[in-house]
């Protein structure tokens, strides 16, 4: 097991990153203007289930690594997170974040995992929950191991090259079932997988590769955020014609042709009689 | 050769004739006018739920990171509407890569299910079966009288465990298709109801396409 090394000096940048990670885009609207956010928390770290506090309040006790928690609606403003063991005081805290800020309107994930280096970090990353196209599913990957830089592979393919921890990269691709892995940049190295992803349509799947390299306690959470379809293009029913049930234009010319010719009857026989 | 009087009398044949032809033409047109008329709308679908704002639950939500399975959907696999005399087998149907629309089953003789949205047992949402009225190629499909049914007329689905679910038609609607409100036919919210969906209108023969699409909506028996 990964031994951690908990301090709170590593985590005084963090805030910053969570404040600008999350509020970068909307910093610039006026408070009344924001929305609740949608907060999850993602437990990355192998090992130590955790007590989650929101300022000062206990609000996801027990939190065992592998869960996803939430989401919580929070209003757009400044949070105090807290990390503790289970039953432990705030003051014993493993991990904090003062001031953290949620800006409005956004869905974010605050994944507790491990830096490059080995040390537990809190980082927030902001969700991608545009619409998809109707057959589309969002594939978004994350490191947050311990680990070097990867290449994900699908079937067998690089998709995503050269991704290191903190970083994410996503893609909108065909819903299915793909076959997934993580190899050492540039490598056929696998440290990860092979797993079946079934991305479902009009979800976003959140796959976050989580623990240590060198403690050999590599694995991948997964997280979804569902509703974000749309509806076909359109529906092309027919192609035939048969179904036309409109007067084709023709028959009005032969109606017109009709009146004429029987005008041009009447007044015959009117003229022959006289 | 004799002259009856000073003025000829014309005959009245061609007179006669130009007359019969002239009314018969007008009393086809008046019958082709009569006989298909596009039918009136009636009815409106319910409207989708709008999006429930959740209270917020009294302990946040754990779920497992775990990567999901393949989640089994429940797919119809055929579609009776006795007023129509419409029994077909149903197809699970996603969308053409190539334009976005739905992949309707080439086959006009089989209707599709659209898998992405809501299934045979669904309790939300509106479950989408569409099908060709009619193709070029093979002649009217099996929706090809859709714009014909009443309100209160029953369709029924058949699940694969051999399991129906009876809906009742309550609205049939025909938009242009560049009008259609398609968010709302392909809504995963609000009440379960089966929505079925061709072509009609009138016909441009070069595009080969219908203007319109006919929604019909019918809601659980």
């Amino acid at each position: 097991m990964h031994s951690l090394h908990f301090r709170r000096t590593a985590t005084v940048g963090l805030a910053a990153l969570f404040a600008f990670g999350a509020s970068g885009a909307f910093a610039s609207l006026p408070a009344q203007a924001k929305a609740g956010s949608k907060v999850s928390v993602v437990h990355g770290i192998p090992g130590q289930p955790v007590d989650v506090y929101v300022n000062g309040k206990k609000t996801i006790p027990d939190f065992e690594p592998g869960k996803v928690a939430g989401p919580l609606t929070l209003p757009a403003g400044e949070y105090d997170i807290a990390l503790t063991k289970p039953g432990d005081a705030i003051a014993d805290a493993l991990l904090t974040v003062d001031n953290a800020e949620v800006p409005g309107d956004a869905n974010i994930s605050l994944v507790a995992h491990l830096n490059e280096a080995g040390k537990p970090v809190l980082t927030p990353f902001v969700n991608d929950t545009a619409k998809l196209a109707a057959g589309k599913a969002r594939l978004i990957v994350r490191h947050t191991a311990a680990a070097p830089a990867v290449d994900v592979r699908a079937g067998g393919k690089p998709v995503f090259e050269d991704l290191t921890n903190p970083k994410e990269a996503k893609a909108d691709i065909a819903a299915g079932t793909v076959s997934a892995d993580v190899v050492l940049a540039g490598t056929q190295t696998r440290v990860l997988g092979p797993a079946d992803l079934d991305l479902k349509e009009g979800t976003a799947t959140i796959v976050y590769a989580v623990g240590s390299a060198e403690d050999k306690s590599l694995d991948l959470v997964t997280q979804t955020i569902d509703g974000l379809h749309s509806a076909p293009g359109g529906v092309p029913g027919g192609n035939g014609g048969r179904a036309d049930h409109s007067v084709p234009l023709p028959w009005y010319g032969a109606g017109a042709v009709g009146v004429l010719l029987a005008m041009f009857g009447l007044v015959r026989l009117a003229t022959a009689r006289r | 050769m004799t002259h009856d009087g000073a003025r000829p009398r014309r005959k009245p044949g061609p007179a006669l004739l130009s007359l019969i032809a002239g009314a018969a033409l007008v009393t086809s047109f008046g019958v082709v006018s009569c006989q298909d008329r596009t039918p009136a709308d009636f009815g409106t679908p319910p409207v989708a739920a709008p999006v429930s704002t959740e209270p917020e639950p009294a302990q946040v939500r754990i779920h497992d990171g775990r990567t999901p399975a393949t989640a089994a959907t429940d797919k119809p696999v055929r579609l009776t509407i006795p007023a129509l005399r419409v029994a077909v087998p149903v197809t699970p149907v996603g969308i053409d890569s190539s334009t976005g629309d739905l992949a309707i089953p080439e086959n006009v003789n089989t209707v599709g299910w659209y898998r992405f949205g809501p299934d045979f047992s669904a309790t939300t949402g509106s479950i989408v079966i569409a099908g060709h009225v009619d193709s070029a190629d093979a002649g009217k499909g099996a929706l090809f009288r859709l714009d014909t049914l009443r309100a209160a007329d029953t369709v029924t689905l058949t699940g694969a465990d051999g399991h129906t679910r009876t809906f009742r038609v309550t609205a049939r609607e025909r938009y242009r298709k560049t009008a259609i409100p398609l968010d709302k036919y392909f809504s995963r919210d609000g009440s379960v109801r089966l929505t079925l969906i061709t072509c009609g209108g009138p016909f441009d023969s070069r595009t080969r396409h219908y203007r319109d699409n006919v929604v019909v909506t019918a809601v659980p028996a």
